[in-house]
């Protein structure tokens, strides 16, 4: 939405004169040391400040909503995720693609679309989030120049680090696009895209 | 949407196959490890990835309706005051892409950035469509210029004063596209369109 964008790139603008600060008490050449891992994890960073604010934005008796239940007229929403459902699969496929990074067991089945069926309550699915995110952190940090254009299984097949790392920040981004939707129809403005209180 | 995961997946094993073959069409006595891609392969893929699923979805939209926004449905209870039209979306991406992937190979975006928002002027749904493609074709043209050297090398802002990243310029571009790809597809099911990405697959 219109102030998301803002608040994405103050966070850009702030990661860049951190950086700008940091080699301009250096060398030039030194500026160019920011590490693969600090540079991936700012983008997850984005993500997730933004997804769990909207998560947490939503009333827990709206964590059922689907845009279906609204029978907008003419529209399509036929099977379409509930809110809740949007968060869990979100967080589920954090967990598939962190752990096959971090080289480890996934917590929960990634097999289920959208997390397990007891995950229900509000608190519980905003706590499954955000530990997904947490182990986002770890695998992130977890990057190299060396190890980012490896080869890892997930799934059936195999890909490389960085392509994980940075396609679920992707892949968050595109549920945060739809739950903006859902909030909105709820007459709810998602938190990032508020206008900003000057300091 | 839901389908996305699958074919991320997909794509990935797409090209763990195409490697896989590759590796077989050489003289191997033994099974040779897989050769891990470039860096900028493992860009392009998700260059590859939102272009394919934004243009998609841009022209699945009628050209009449270019210009819908979701308050003019007049959802009760909804808040969708000063949102983007479907058309400001599509054109924001676009724009965005430019910003973010010119630093990458050097070039100066072609049109007025505007803001973030592009040429006021770009109405008709060719000419979006055309100047979101064209956004893809320099994103293709910066991942190819990523190297596992360069990713860190550090490049004047496109927002202001400033250094960031390569790296965060070539990716960011992708989540960033994804954000309002997301909100897109909801404009598209309010009009009883459902994205080209979500449909049931052959």
């Amino acid at each position: 939405m219109t102030l998301a964008r803002t608040f994405c790139f103050l966070l850009i603008m702030t990661f860049a004169a951190s950086a700008f600060s940091q080699g301009a008490a250096k060398p030039p050449a030194d500026s160019a040391n920011v590490p693969v891992a600090t540079i991936v994890d700012n983008e997850l960073k984005i993500a997730e400040r933004e997804f769990v604010s909207a998560a947490e934005a939503m009333p827990e008796d709206k964590f059922n909503f689907a845009p279906a239940s609204l029978n907008i007229p003419g529209s399509e929403y036929k099977g379409v995720k509930t809110f809740a459902e949007e968060i869990k699969h979100v967080a589920t496929t954090n967990y598939e693609f962190y752990s096959a990074i971090l080289g480890e067991k996934p917590p929960v089945d990634t097999k289920e679309d959208n997390g397990p069926a007891t995950i229900k309550s509000k608190a519980d699915i905003i706590k499954f989030l955000k530990d997904s995110f947490a182990m986002g952190h770890r695998a992130c940090l977890s990057l190299t120049n060396e190890n980012m254009g490896q080869n890892v299984p997930v799934g059936e097949g195999k890909t490389t680090r960085l392509f994980l790392a940075t396609f679920a920040t992707a892949h968050a981004f595109d549920h945060y696009g739809q739950v903006v939707e859902y909030l909105r129809m709820n007459g709810i403005i998602p938190p990032a895209s508020r206008p900003q209180q000057k300091k | 949407m839901k389908h996305l995961k699958q074919i991320c997946l997909l794509l990935v094993l797409t090209f763990a196959v195409t490697s896989f073959a590759q590796d077989a069409a050489k003289p191997a006595a033994s099974p040779a490890p897989q050769p891990a891609p470039t860096i900028a392969l493992v860009i392009d893929r998700e260059v590859s990835i939102i272009e394919k699923q934004l243009v998609d979805a841009a022209e699945a939209m009628p050209e009449d309706k270019f210009n819908f926004t979701p308050e003019s449905m007049k959802i009760p209870g909804s808040d969708y005051k000063t949102v983007r039209t479907f058309a400001q979306e599509v054109k924001h991406v676009a724009t965005v892409n430019f910003m973010l992937w010119s630093p990458l190979t050097g070039e100066k975006p072609p049109v007025d950035i505007n803001k973030g928002n592009g040429p006021d002027s770009m109405t008709s749904k060719a000419d979006i469509v055309k100047y979101l493609k064209d956004s893809y074709a320099l994103g293709h043209r910066a991942a190819k210029s990523m190297t596992a050297e360069n990713v860190v090398a550090m490049v004047p802002s496109p927002f202001g004063a400033g250094q960031i990243s390569r790296l965060f310029c070539a990716t960011f571009a992708v989540s960033h596209a994804f954000d309002h790809y997301g909100q897109s597809v909801e404009y598209l099911r309010m009009n009883g369109i459902v994205p080209p990405a979500s449909r049931p697959q052959n």
